[in-house]
């Protein structure tokens, strides 16, 4: 036990390293020089000369070490996280870690509540497809979820705000984390991300109930009830991989969602920092993200184990199947 | 319980089939369907409601949305159906190596390569490719395939490491077959039709994505009608005119919905199990 | 698929942020974008029916962003901090575009090149500190080594102390406008001994202090009891960041915010039946652009350049690319109200066939695939647009391509603008700088050979002769006729293509008494005169 553990936190050490090399190389591929876009046009009228502009653009090069060499500033910003400094925004000024602290709440809570409508919704209408196959029920809601699955996310968004925000009036439109103000956002973003759960489920079920009937075909009288509750514990371990890699998406914030509800989450951070290419924020974005990725999938073994209890006795490889 | 015999519930895969045809016949006859010149401006008649004159309507710059919309498929499903293969492709083979040689060092390399582009912010990528290698839709696909492909792996290898447990694998194992014929005989047919569910699925998502990304230079770039970047510029007149969006919204959802029937009916022929009404 | 799915959710928000206006990217990276939007809307603390008896306490202001940080010399966080009443400086300039004294008491130009200004004695900061003439000259200085964007209003001027609250101006050119230099939001004044990092130890003069702040998403104001001016009677300001401009919108409509800035033109259907909110748009003094790369073969020809602004039909593109919310204008300066008369000169109007008889004339012939051929090379124009404009970029091309020229839009990031400026491989672009300030500063930035905004490298003997004149006269009258001069010469050498002002639309509640509609509406939400009532 404790030998998987440790190769379990080799590899997510192992998977950061990665993800900071790759961000650390690829961010400062990417066109437009944080410097001079922090420092944006010189005053709201044109300048002449831009002499000093490019004196402050140099100095502040120097002052962030953007001036030396990649491969120094990567060393310099492994060496300073191994002391757990994230390092400092180049435009706020303010540390990374506090702020991305500071928004990780309302993404988190955003997230495990859409995450909870949309295995809801999956496995109620996925099993309602599964158990109606090919008939007007599993018709009506292929194309209800085909429909969802092909509108833009700022349709249903938009939708749901006039509606209940300027039509009913009970919703607030704000800027504040509130669980006031959490339901429809997760409401929006859960029914969105339904779609394919429901798919997956639906055909996941399908293929139980095929197996099941191939193991017991000699078996008489096989009850409804037991082939589905059999079927659907089954069809569950499979699906726990979509709804882990569904809330990865999820925790890296959901971009429309959070700007249309204008909730204070890490999606629209991050994009801005992107846009800005805030390097300090970025990398400590990355890593962020990455380590709730690695942290999901170890817990995802976790359900794995409780849900098919046959993965205890094979070990390693049963582990490895929820991938 | 009854079992439907020889019950490949074939209704899918031709609906879908049909679907897709008329879809074809209409976005390939677009020069000679579409009653109007796709990008001809008319500012005397912008943002018309559905008309007789203009069945869905016309956009800000009183251009028909028909027309837009049946010559801007021709663009949007070549390049969402490449860029769908090519993710696919990579995602399939990554999928079953990994899952073939499931706890080897190729494994665990591929897998964490995974983790990192699941957690990786995408636009980061897309900036670098429009910055590196320029604007355009190509470019666009490269960035989109990237990634994408990543979800195929995953799938792909779970289902590939569920069915290692099986008979049929393991009987395969000990008749001395190749691994590249029990990749090809055994796992592919297994791992195809979920991965091909999803694709389907996906697809509606991935035309979406195509215009998400043009305030990056990434994706058609004007006067060229996508439906994508229908929706997206559309978006902006959404309660004054929101038929803008019906034209493009409506052939994507049909697209999606002819590929997600023959997605299940295929998997239908290609399921190893025989199926089972309850 | 989750990924994918959160790559279309991003994009999405983006191409939507973009279209808001284009003002929207906090990189402000175009000038045209680094005019932050910030609105103001009252509303009871929650819309709840019980609130409806008793008198609102709070004015919610909404803007498509706000400060990221509270020091006032970070880019743009002083511009913030004076629309919603926090900060001030010497001077402001009122709607009428007239300067008047702020923190300052009187302004008087000694001579050519010095100016005496008084302070009032009565002012303190929010600590009790006075506003004295070291305290000033401090802040001053401040701005001036810390804020890149200050330095243009600040580095041709020498403050010196002559008594406490006596300063003397002197300038590095004769008839500076000082009281219009210190109007800026750049040059607000701020206790320069205290920290600005938190909102506890900030040191402002504003009529509301800063007691909440969140780092664009809110702000929260309360009186300043010491103000030493009128002191505002709602007792609470919000300021929020709403970057989604439908959003806002659905705000204003939805009756919580009582100022929402920066309101999409398309959206202005939505509020026609509205009762409850009106809409300001007051045009803003800037010109929406096109800016020609000089250097490049097709477009070192004047006669190309003029038609292309002959075949720029400016009414098609007020109503294709601004919902016919702005006004052409044919030259640069037409945006300033001081310059009307600039409004329509040269470009009198549209004219396809001018437009084709330059290019006859310049050897570009039309073949039959309708584009214009010299020596087998096609007439082509790639139009490089972000955020808000590419609906501006494709009305061109239509336009352009109507006259025979091979437009394309090239449509993405502001950074690709930039690269491709820094790599000289471009032909045209938009941008709108402001037209207001004082002539010389806002036109040798834009015309001089090495202007910050002269980005297609127009170098015109004529036009630097004209300027070098404008930079030594002294009478206000003369100023205005050579600004316009070098206006209508900039006009008929086209190396830029004026189209229109950029429109600037703010939505104000019914129950908001006393908002001022101002052409610099990003800095000047909040005064003293607001009274809310209870709808």
């Amino acid at each position: 036990m404790h030998t998987v553990l440790l190769r379990k936190l080799l590899e997510a050490l192992l998977t950061l390293f990665f993800a900071t090399l790759i961000i650390f190389a690829l961010i400062r591929l990417a066109p437009g020089d944080p410097v001079r876009l922090m420092l944006g046009h010189p005053g709201e009228i044109a300048a002449q000369g831009t002499s000093a502009y490019d004196e402050k653009v140099a100095e502040l090069r120097a002052e962030l070490g953007l001036d030396r060499n990649i491969a120094v500033q990567y060393v310099t910003w492994l060496g300073r996280l191994a002391q757990g400094d994230l390092g400092t925004s180049i435009f706020t000024g303010k540390q990374v870690g506090s702020e991305i602290a500071a928004r990780l709440p309302a993404t988190v809570t955003l997230s495990l509540s859409a995450l909870l409508v949309q295995i809801a919704l999956g496995l109620i209408f996925g099993m309602v497809a599964a158990l109606r196959s090919g008939k007007l029920a599993d018709q009506l809601i292929r194309v209800a979820c085909v429909a969802l699955a092909s509108t833009p996310a700022f349709v249903v968004g938009l939708v749901a705000l006039a509606l209940f925000a300027v039509k009913y009036g009970v919703y607030e439109i704000s800027s504040d984390f509130s669980a006031a103000r959490l339901w429809l956002p997760a409401l929006t973003l859960g029914v969105l991300g339904a779609p394919q759960l429901v798919r997956i489920m639906r055909a996941n079920l399908l293929t139980e109930f095929g197996k099941i009937y191939v193991s017991s075909a000699q078996s008489r009288g096989l009850d409804r009830k037991r082939v589905v509750r059999h079927a659907a514990r089954n069809a569950l371990i499979p699906l726990v991989t979509m709804v882990a890699l569904s809330f990865a998406g999820l925790i890296g914030g959901a971009v429309v969602i959070e700007s249309i509800f204008s909730w204070p989450g890490i999606g629209k951070y991050a994009l801005d920092s992107i846009l800005v290419k805030d390097y300090p924020v970025i990398q400590g974005y990355a890593l962020v993200a990455v380590l709730m990725v690695v942290l999901i999938h170890f817990l995802v073994d976790v359900v794995y184990s409780a849900l098919d209890p046959r993965i205890h006795h094979k070990g390693e490889a049963g582990r490895e199947e929820k991938a | 319980m009854k079992r439907r015999l020889n019950s490949k519930n074939p209704a899918s895969l031709i609906i879908g089939l049909v679907v897709l045809a008329i879809l074809a016949i209409a976005i390939l006859g677009a020069p000679l369907l579409a009653p109007y010149d796709p990008v001809a401006q008319n500012a005397a008649e912008r943002l018309e409601k559905p008309s007789e004159k203009h069945w869905l309507g016309t956009d800000r710059f009183g251009r028909d949305i028909l027309s837009r919309t049946l010559h801007g498929g021709q663009t949007t499903l070549l390049s969402s159906l490449l860029a769908l293969c090519a993710a696919l492709a990579i995602g399939l083979l990554v999928g079953m190596a990994a899952g073939m040689f499931h706890g080897s060092a190729l494994d665990h390399i591929l897998m964490r390569i995974i983790d990192v582009l699941l957690a990786f912010p995408f636009m980061v990528f897309a900036m670098v490719i429009a910055g590196l290698f320029g604007t355009g839709l190509v470019h666009l696909l490269l960035a989109v395939v990237s990634v994408w492909w990543v979800s195929f792996a995953r799938l792909t290898r779970s289902v590939v490491l569920h069915a290692k447990n099986e008979t049929s694998y393991a009987a395969a194992k000990v008749l001395g077959a190749s691994n590249l014929a029990i990749m090809r005989k055994e796992l592919l047919p297994k791992a195809i039709s979920p991965v091909l569910i999803l694709a389907t699925f996906e697809l509606g998502t991935l035309i979406l994505s195509i215009a998400a990304l043009s305030f990056l230079g990434l994706g058609a770039q004007p006067p060229a009608p996508e439906w994508g970047s229908m929706l997206a510029d559309g978006r902006a007149h959404f309660f004054q005119a929101p038929h803008i969006l019906i034209g493009p919204a409506a052939f994507i959802v049909a697209t999606v919905l002819a590929f997600n029937l023959i997605g299940e009916g295929l998997r239908d022929r290609l399921d190893p199990y025989e199926k089972l009404e309850l | 698929m989750r990924k994918l799915w959160s790559v279309v959710l991003l994009g999405l928000s983006l191409a939507v942020a973009g279209c808001s206006g284009g003002n929207s990217n906090t990189g402000n990276g175009s000038p045209a974008s680094s005019s932050p939007a910030g609105s103001a809307t009252q509303s009871e603390a929650s819309p709840s029916p019980q609130a409806s008896g008793a008198e609102p306490q709070e004015l919610v202001v909404i803007g498509q962003e706000i400060n990221a940080s509270l020091d006032p010399v970070k880019p743009l966080t002083s511009s913030y901090l004076r629309n919603i009443g926090a900060g001030e400086a010497l001077f402001k300039v009122n709607a009428g575009g007239e300067v008047e004294p702020s923190l300052a008491e009187s302004a008087t130009e000694v001579d050519p090149t010095t100016w005496e200004i008084k302070l009032r004695p009565e002012v303190r900061f929010w600590s009790g500190k006075a506003v004295n003439a070291d305290a000033v000259i401090a802040s001053l200085e401040r701005s001036k080594s810390l804020d890149l964007q200050a330095q243009p209003f600040l580095n041709d001027l020498t403050i010196t102390k002559l008594d406490d609250y006596t300063l003397q101006v002197r300038t590095n050119r004769e008839h500076l406008p000082v009281p219009l230099n210190l109007s800026y939001y750049q040059t607000i004044i701020h206790n320069d001994e205290a920290s600005h990092e938190d909102v506890a130890t900030m040191d402002l003069t504003g009529m509301y202090k800063v007691t909440e702040f969140a780092p664009k998403q809110k702000m929260v104001l309360a009186i300043n009891e010491d103000y030493w001016g009128r002191k505002p009677t709602i007792p609470t300001v919000v300021f929020e960041e709403i970057s989604d401009e439908q959003t806002r919108v659905l705000s204003a409509l939805s009756g919580r915010s009582h100022v929402t800035l920066n309101v999409p033109v398309s959206s202005l259907t939505q509020f026609k039946d509205n009762k409850e909110v009106y809409l300001s748009a007051a045009p803003a003094a800037s010109t929406q652009t096109i800016y020609l790369n000089l250097s490049q073969p097709q477009l070192q020809d004047v006669r190309v350049r003029q038609a292309l602004s002959w075949g720029a039909d400016r009414d098609e593109l007020v109503i294709l690319a601004a919902e016919g919310q702005s006004t052409p204008v044919t030259t640069w300066l037409g945006s300033n109200p001081a310059y009307a008369a600039a409004k329509n000169a040269v470009y009198s109007q549209f004219d396809a066939d001018k437009a084709a008889g330059l290019l006859d004339e310049a050897g570009w012939l039309k073949e039959s695939d309708g584009i214009r051929y010299k020596d087998g090379k096609p007439l082509t124009v790639r139009l490089m647009t972000w955020g808000g404009d590419k609906a501006l970029g494709e009305a061109l091309q239509s336009q352009w391509t109507r006259i025979g020229v091979k437009a394309e839009v090239q449509h993405g990031d502001y950074s690709l603008i930039e690269t491709a400026r820094e790599s000289g491989d471009w032909d045209a672009s938009i941008e709108a700088w402001s037209t207001f300030g004082e002539e010389y500063a806002v036109l040798s930035g834009q015309y001089s050979s090495d202007g910050g905004a002269n980005y297609g490298g127009y170098k015109d003997e004529e036009t630097s002769r004209l300027l070098e004149e404008l930079k030594k006269a002294g009478d206000p009258q003369s100023r205005h006729d050579l600004a316009l001069q070098i206006n209508e010469r900039v006009a008929q050498q086209a190396p830029v293509i004026s189209l229109f002002p950029r429109p600037q639309v703010t939505a104000v509640s019914g129950s908001l008494q006393g908002f001022e509609e101002h052409f610099r509406q990003f800095e000047n939400v909040v005064n003293a005169n607001l009274t809310l009532t209870a709808q």
